[in-house]
């Protein structure tokens, strides 16, 4: 909302040609599109071959993919001729022989939702081609990615994780461990100089330090099971409101070459570092293309962490994991305290 | 070891003249420790009878386990023939009133209007659990007070949490009221 009197079209007029325009929000996305486009282009074609080659022997065919329904982009539409275009440019029957799955993609929430809240919403993408970015819509449930921001829980767990971890382990020696120091170094009285007990007190050069740190010191504590819940539930609101969280259908990719990966998260934008989070199993391709990748982690959904989340640019997560993140944690918003601990068997343990 | 050995073949001699005196003859010493007997070798294997049915491990009583192993997750409650129940529980309006705020439940399924008094002295009534508009339910909620206690109370509003803070002791009368509205 600009500010009253000041219309947009005032704006406009008065700008100077050749001047950026900074009326719209995300304009700063469509501008640079045209450029990412290149990025992918010389490389995509020698990946589809590769990919081709290897995966002859592969048992689904390719399906010709109708042009992405869904509503455009907010920016100006010349940035979806563009794209349009650029993916043209790319032939799809060339680059994949991968299952794919029925276009398109809908995930709907398996946990009841609230009466008086809508779910939130994130396109479902997918890692075969570098333009499978709108394959469809996944409801995410708004009490697990839409909760309020609260920063002093994150705040909170994230220093509980950095901390309870550590054991200091510096000490120092008090006057009483110090070697000597056990004999008065001169009479009390008529020397002229002060008045000293011990060779080895604080006061002395060589002397024991009087309020050091001693011994291993354990910074040990747990913060509540549901605080430490909220505060993920935090994390993925965050993470998705400020579009940093991408869902994807599986992780399938076409190759196990780790420059595909990099180029692809350089092509959508992803930030500097990738986060993707899958249930168990991972396909072959995506684990022997991220090992030897420092930028770009995986990690299981038990692994899901606040410092990880907040340290990594990007979250991804596949379709399974956004189920069982949303099973596990909305578990806790109706569950009793624990008669025993939870590791021991109930009856409906999620 | 040697007397041992000697002592075995005695027995053995002496066992010519009968089982029964022989044996007595080696074991009566008196004081002397018992003489270490070889363990028993176990029947040779027979192969099982005809129709032995075997070992069958079944976990058909694990449901009498199973059946004691406490639930984790508040139920949902039941439906009754007339609110409010006996205990004074009223559900919350379906489908939710059209206010630009709402109230949830607790997991236990109550208003969450809750009493908080701290020095011995100071009394405070805390609704929790606020979405939307926090600001038109605190108008509504001083005003609604004022009208009951003559003067407007002092409120607290904190958006971030969806709490809101009221000086005095009301918890009652805005458990009664937000019921009213349908929360």
């Amino acid at each position: 909302m600009t500010s009253s009197g000041t219309r947009r079209e005032d704006v406009i007029a008065a700008r100077r040609p050749g001047s950026p325009d900074r009326t719209r929000p995300a304009a700063h996305r469509a501008a640079p599109r045209r450029a990412a486009v290149m990025l992918a282009r010389p490389r995509a074609a020698a990946w589809a071959r590769a990919a081709a080659a290897a995966a002859a022997a592969a048992a689904a065919a390719a399906r010709a993919l109708s042009a992405p329904a869904g509503p455009p982009d907010s920016p100006a539409p010349a940035s979806a001729t563009t794209a349009a275009a650029a993916a043209a440019a790319v032939p799809r029957s060339e680059k994949l022989f991968l299952e794919r799955p029925r276009l398109p993609v809908l995930r709907a929430c398996s946990t009841a939702l609230p009466p008086h809240r809508a779910p939130a919403q994130a396109w479902v993408e997918s890692l075969r081609h570098h333009d499978d970015t709108r394959l469809g819509l996944a409801d995410l449930h708004p009490d697990v990615f839409a909760v309020n921001p609260r920063l002093d829980i994150l705040h909170a767990v994230a220093m509980w994780q950095k901390n309870f971890k550590r054991i200091s382990y510096a000490k120092v020696k008090t006057r009483a461990e110090v070697r000597g120091g056990g004999r008065k170094p001169w009479r009390q009285k008529g020397t002229g100089r002060s008045r000293q007990g011990s060779i080895r007190s604080p006061l002395w050069r060589g002397g024991g330090i009087a309020h050091g740190p001693r011994g291993p010191t354990s910074y040990f504590y747990m913060l509540p099971m549901k605080v430490r819940v909220m505060g993920l539930k935090v994390a993925l609101t965050v993470k998705l409101m400020q579009d940093d969280l991408h869902v994807v259908d599986c992780l399938e990719m076409p190759t196990a070459d780790p420059q595909y990966l990099l180029e692809l998260a350089r092509y959508r934008r992803w930030g500097q570092s990738v986060l993707i989070v899958d249930v168990n199993e991972m396909p072959e391709n995506i684990e022997n293309a991220a090992a030897s990748l420092k930028t770009i982690t995986l990690i299981p959904a038990l692994g899901l962490n606040v410092h990880s989340m907040l340290k990594h640019h990007t979250l991804v997560l596949t379709l399974d994991a956004v189920a069982f993140l949303e099973k596990k944690l909305l578990w806790h918003d109706t569950r009793y305290s624990p008669l025993y601990p939870f590791s021991m068997p109930y009856s409906d343990f999620p | 070891m040697a007397a041992l050995v000697a002592a075995g073949a005695l027995g053995r001699r002496l066992a010519g003249l009968g089982r029964a005196g022989g044996r007595r003859l080696v074991q009566s010493r008196p004081g002397a420790p018992p003489v270490p007997e070889s363990p028993p070798e176990p029947p040779p294997e027979t192969p099982p009878e005809p129709g032995y049915p075997g070992v069958v491990e079944s976990t058909a009583e694990y449901a009498f386990v199973e059946r004691l192993l406490p639930p984790t997750r508040v139920p949902d409650p039941p439906r009754h023939p007339s609110y409010p129940t006996p205990s004074g529980w009223t559900p919350p309006q379906d489908p939710p009133p059209a206010l630009p705020y709402f109230v949830r439940r607790s997991r236990l399924h109550n208003v969450p209007v809750y009493r908080d008094v701290t020095n011995g002295n100071r009394e405070l009534t805390v609704v929790r659990k606020i979405e939307g508009d926090i600001w038109a339910l605190e108008g509504e909620l001083r005003a609604f007070l004022a009208q009951r206690a003559g003067r407007e109370p002092r409120t607290q509003v904190n958006e971030l949490t969806g709490t809101l803070r009221v000086k005095g002791r009301f918890d009652g009368e805005v458990r009664a009221w937000l019921l009213q509205k349908g929360f």
